[in-house]
Order: C-alpha cells, then structure tokens, then sequence
C-alpha cells in the first residue's frame, strides 16, 4: 500500500503545501492545559494522517469556493488520482470553464483548454503562479511530500482553540522545501487533524490550513471541508469541500495521459 | 565704476605682457569651455535619462485603478476608459493619452508554456514619437487576434510572424481566459520588459480575452509643459471619472531615479567649483606675478601720489577684463563645439572604443550610450557670473600686496 500513499490528490496536497493562517486565529498555547491528558503517541497521529487518504485509486468530487476581497467564484471539479504521481482534474461547472483539465503526471503538470482544444505545460518559471486562480499553487497540485521523511516531528503542547495536541513538523536541514515547519493540531477524540499551519524558510506564518465538518464519505471518517487561508493576503481564502469520495477503486493508467486528456471532450 | 582713464590704464597694462595676458585669459576660456561642453554632456544625459524613464512605459502621468500597482490584480481595472480617455485628451496640458491593460499569461506555441506578459495596447494612440510603439510600421499588424511579440521572447523561443501562439491568463472573474493568436511581427521597442516578456495586442483584443469591457489597468499620459506637471496631475484628478482612481506623476511612480535626476543638479555644482578653482588659480597666479613685476613702477606712481586705492581698482579692472574677455572667448567655444555635436549627438560607445553603440537595461528600461549634448541659458550665465566673481577674488591677494607697498622701497627694487 506504500505505493499509494495519500492519492487523494487536492487534499494531499494541500495538506503538504497548505500557507498561512490569520493573525489573531493562531491557536493560542494553552498554560492551563489539560494535565490529566497524556502526551500522545506521535508516530501514531502522523500515520492516521497518512493514513487517512490512504487510497490505490481515488475519485472524487470536490467543491472549490475561491473568496478574494472583491470576488467570490465557485468551481466544482471531478478528481482521480494513482498513487502519488498520477493526477486528474477537470473542472465540470461553472460553464465557461468546463472540460478544462489539469493533467499532473509526476513534476510535470498540464491544463488542457478545451475552447482552443489545445495543452499546455505549466513551465516550471510558473509553478508558484495559481492554480486556476485559487490560493493553491502549480507546485501544490505537483508537489509530493512525506511527512516522515521530510520532516522531524514533536509533541509540542496542548493548543487552545482549536482545542488539541500540537505537533511540530521541522523541515529535516538537508530536504529543500517551501516550509520551514508545520504545526498541525489533531483533536482529542478522534485523533483527526483539525488545523496546519505552515511557516515559510523566514519562520513566518505563511498560510493555514483549517479541516472541519467530519463526515463519513467513500466508507471513511474525514474531515470534508478544507479552508486554506494565505495569511498575507487579506481577504483571500480557498475553500474545498468534498461533495463525494470514492477510495481504493481501479483506475487504469492510460487514464493519466495526454491523449486521453484531450480525447476527454 | 572705474573712471575711463582707469579702464585706459588698465588696458594698456594688460597689453604690456601681452603672452601672459593672453595666458590668463585662455586659462579661462578653457575652464568657461570645459565646463559648458561638461554640462551641455549631461543634460543631454539627464535629458536622455529622463526621456527613458518618462518616454514609452512610465510617461509623465499615470492613472491607475486605487491598488493595482500593489499586486497588478487584474480585476482592479479602471472602468469607462472610452469616456476617461475623451475626459483627459480635453485637458490643454495633455499631448498623448493611451490605455493599456497588464496581465501574465502564459503563451504557447506548441505544448510548453511560456511565461508571458500580455501589454493590451491602443495603437493609434502608442505610435507617437515617445510611445511604446513608436518607430514600428503598424498598420494593420493589431488588432483581430493579431500579437506582436517581443524580441527577446521571440528569439528564445522561435516565434516567426505567421505563427499561431495560444494565450493563456486569468480573467477578471478569476476564470481561465485562453485563446490563439496569429504572430504578425516581432518587435523591439525601448522598454527591456515588453521585449523579453511582451505579447503586445490591441487594446480591444485584451479587454476581450480578460473578459473586461470598456476597462484597462493603466493610462499613460505625457504632458506638454513638464514645468507645470504636478498642476497638470492635479487638474486631471479632479475629473470627475477619475474620482476613485490615483493619478500620479513620474516622480512619484519613479522616486528613485527624480533622485538621479537630481544628482546631475549636484553633479555640475561640482564641476563647475572645480573649474573655477583652476581659473581662480591662473588669474591669481597671472595677477600676482604681474604685480611682482611692477613694483617699482607702482612704487615711483605712489610716489608721484597716487593712491594704493587706486592702485589697486587698476589691478582689480586688469583682472575684471581678463575674466570677462576669457569667458566670453571660452563660450564662444563652448556653445560652437556643443552646437556641432547636438544636431548628431555623441555615441559613448563609439568614444570608448567599443565600436558600436549599445544599450543598457535599468529596471525594466532601457538606455542608450547615445547622448545629444545640449546648453540651456542657465549654464552660461552661471559660467559668468562663477568668471567674474572669480576674477575679483583672485585679485583679493595682488591687492593687499599693493597696499602694504612702502613707495622708497618700491622704487628701489
């Protein structure tokens, strides 16, 4: 199953790749914390991470809500994803961007546009540039991270609001990455993650991440409402919401290519 | 005023060493000269410099949707732009006005993307001797999904007229805006960032593709009287359409390079000290050494009973006549050498042995080593005005030795 660790490709990467959080919403260290509580086992809540998206294949349907200062956009798009390599993205409403597509195979990432029928590789000059004009990067979408691997993890404390255990990610010195360390907080009763926050190389808060509305979706307890808020942009946020999961199905291979991408339509 | 016979005297005086009269008074032509041709260089300088940096992209007055030189969000547009645009070319200062629109995008010519800046440009309106497309032969290349591509971009990537590119963006709604364009030539303009990123279409093919009708992110607005411009900027955002707009001046889009511009003020200060300095020193030294010369003359004319106040107006006048004579001599030459170089100009490049003339790109714009010397009324009179109170200064030391003169003593020397 290693192969096909964390498929659920938005979600996965947003959860390796998600910025900043607001200021005055950090989760506050709470001194008067809950002593009876034992420290939790990190290894374990890091493996339910992983483990929650854990998939050979997985379709999904997402809803994505784009919120600037001026403008809020609603997209809904099917997703598949293989392993952690292979990706499909095709945005099916609102209507004048249906049928476009975002191909990842590997680092490597094309948007199929179906009204000049042609594909496009995202140059890697671009890949900080927005994905479809939400607060998810190119690089989001192509990124693979592990935890484990990247990362060197500690329990550092009880944390307020949202209440739970804090863990801190330390980007392991010899992995070259965006962040410096994430902060996740899992919650008490069902060990899920509720909050990531991602500190850039400078250790400022760079974006944060917030999992809520629990639910059980595709025979799987997860959180289906993903907020992503890029802390120095005021105003901005990105919301995904699973509308529907399908974990652990067959997928062909053939569907991650780029001739089915633009035999698509 | 010196008397007649004063300025008699001190005449014939300076015509009994005729050589070292002559001397001095080239010493001075030579400063006067050296300090106009310096000038006349760096106004050319400035004036290039400022040219640059007000000419095709910044021009001198910019209009901008509040907050969209913070992060060039596309959908801070400016809206109107028909009626703006009218509302600005009424205004009597105004010379040229021209909306542009701004995005990223990426362009394609087969699968590889590349990033790109699309520049919406109205060519009409760009094609005056200052504007982003002056110089190029456009009739007919924009407009109806017709691009020019900038050179730098061109030459990476093998872009050829004729070739089909696809352009990919964001629009205003934050949806994806892509469609194909025909290349209709590849141009070189004088802004560095419109040739390595540019793909420069007609303004109405730009609001179409960004989905922003009547809208544009920028008006360029170059002025008549430069002298007057924060006037003019203010009167323009007084209109009424441009209530919730910012309008701007170079100087405050640019701070930095108003403080080079500056600097050319400091610069000839200096030189022009330097120069003088020298001057002072030959007509001092000319002075002095003919004051040396004539002590025993002085000393017998003081005997006779002319006074030393006397004495010394004839040595100051000598001085006076010198300096002026000089300068008008060194300006002569000065606005002759400048006046053969203006119509041409001076290549830098060709001065420094590089053979051909080059072009240095400076925060996005571009300069020429090319420069067109140039002397305004100021620089002449200072030059003066810097002689003359030079010429009484040297003097200062002539004179007081004149005083000190003890006639017996003189006379015996």
């Amino acid at each position: 199953m290693n192969m096909a660790r964390r498929s659920g490709i938005v979600l996965a990467a947003i959860f390796a790749f998600l910025p900043c959080a607001l200021p005055g919403t950090a989760p506050a260290q709470d001194a008067s914390a809950p002593v009876d509580r034992p420290a939790p086992d990190v290894a374990r809540l890091l493996e339910r991470f992983d483990e929650l998206y854990e998939s050979s294949g997985t379709a999904a349907q997402i809803e994505i809500t784009i919120v600037n200062p001026r403008k809020t956009r609603t997209l809904r798009l099917r997703t598949w994803s293989k392993g952690e390599d292979k990706a499909l993205i095709v945005i099916e409403t609102p209507a004048r961007d249906a049928g476009t597509a975002t191909l990842k195979v590997g680092k490597n990432l094309w948007n199929y546009l179906p009204k000049i029928s042609r594909t496009i590789r995202v140059p890697p000059s671009m890949m900080m540039g927005s994905w479809m004009g939400s607060d998810l990067t190119n690089d989001d979408i192509v990124r693979e991270s592990s935890y484990e691997k990247d990362y060197i993890s500690e329990f550092i404390g009880h944390s307020a609001q949202p209440p739970g255990w804090k863990l801190r990610l330390n980007a392991r010195p010899d992995v070259a990455g965006l962040w410096e360390r994430v902060e996740i907080v899992y919650a008490y009763d069902d060990e899920l993650p509720v909050q990531a926050q991602f500190f850039d190389r400078k250790g400022r808060l760079s974006r944060t991440m917030r999992l809520r509305e629990v639910k059980d979706v595709g025979g799987r307890r997860i959180p289906t409402l993903t907020t992503i808020i890029p802390e120095r942009e005021a105003g901005r946020r990105t919301e995904l919401r699973y509308l529907s999961v399908e974990f652990d199905i067959d997928l062909d291979d053939s569907m991650f290519s780029l001739s089915q991408l633009e035999r698509r339509r | 005023m010196p008397s007649t016979s004063t300025l008699r005297i001190a005449w014939r005086n300076l015509g009994r060493n005729r050589k070292r009269s002559l001397l001095a008074l080239g010493a001075i032509a030579v400063g006067q000269l050296a300090f106009l041709s310096t000038t006349a260089l760096l106004n050319g300088y400035g004036e290039q410099f400022l040219n640059s940096v007000t000419g095709p992209m910044v021009g001198h007055i910019q209009v901008h949707a509040t907050g969209w030189r913070d992060d060039r969000s596309i959908d801070l547009a400016l809206g109107e732009i028909d009626a703006v645009l009218a509302d600005i070319r009424q205004h009597p200062q105004v010379d040229h006005a021209s909306a542009r629109v701004f995005a990223p995008a990426l362009a394609a010519l087969a699968t590889d993307g590349l990033m790109s800046m699309v520049v919406g440009v109205q060519p009409d309106a760009e094609s005056h001797p200052t504007g982003l497309l002056s110089g190029e032969r456009l009739t007919g290349k924009l407009g109806s999904h017709r691009v020019l591509v900038g050179s730098g971009l061109a030459r990476k990537h093998d872009m050829a007229p004729g070739m089909e590119i696809a352009v990919i963006g964001q629009d205003v709604d934050g949806a994806i805006a892509n469609d194909l364009f025909t290349v209709s030539d590849v141009i070189d303009t004088p802004v560095a960032v419109v040739n390595s990123l540019g793909i420069v279409m007609s303004l109405d093919d730009a609001q179409e593709l960004f989905l922003m009708p009547n809208q544009a992110h920028e008006i360029v607005i170059h002025v008549k009287d430069r002298e007057i411009l924060d006037d003019t900027a203010a009167r323009l955002s007084r209109l009424p359409l441009l209530t919730h707009a910012e309008v701007l001046t170079w100087q405050q889009i640019a701070p930095e390079i108003l403080t080079f511009v500056n600097f050319i003020g400091v610069y000839k200060f200096i030189i022009l000290s330097i120069v003088f300095i020298a001057a002072a020193a030959g007509i001092a030294n000319t002075m002095l050494m003919s004051t040396f010369e004539r002590t025993h003359e002085f000393g017998m004319l003081l005997s006779l009973g002319c006074g030393p106040g006397r004495l010394s107006k004839i040595i100051a006048v000598e001085a006076v006549i010198v300096g002026l004579l000089g300068v008008v001599v060194g300006t002569a030459l000065g606005l002759g050498l400048v006046s053969l170089t203006s119509e041409s100009g001076i290549d830098y490049a060709a001065l420094g042995g590089s053979g051909s003339a080059y072009e240095i790109d400076y925060k996005g714009l571009r300069f020429t080593s090319h420069v067109y010397p140039a002397i305004v009324a100021s620089d002449v009179i200072a030059g003066v005005v810097a002689v003359f109170i030079t010429s009484i200064i040297a003097v200062i030391w002539p004179m007081l030795h004149i005083v000190r003169l003890q006639p017996m003593e003189a006379m015996r020397s």
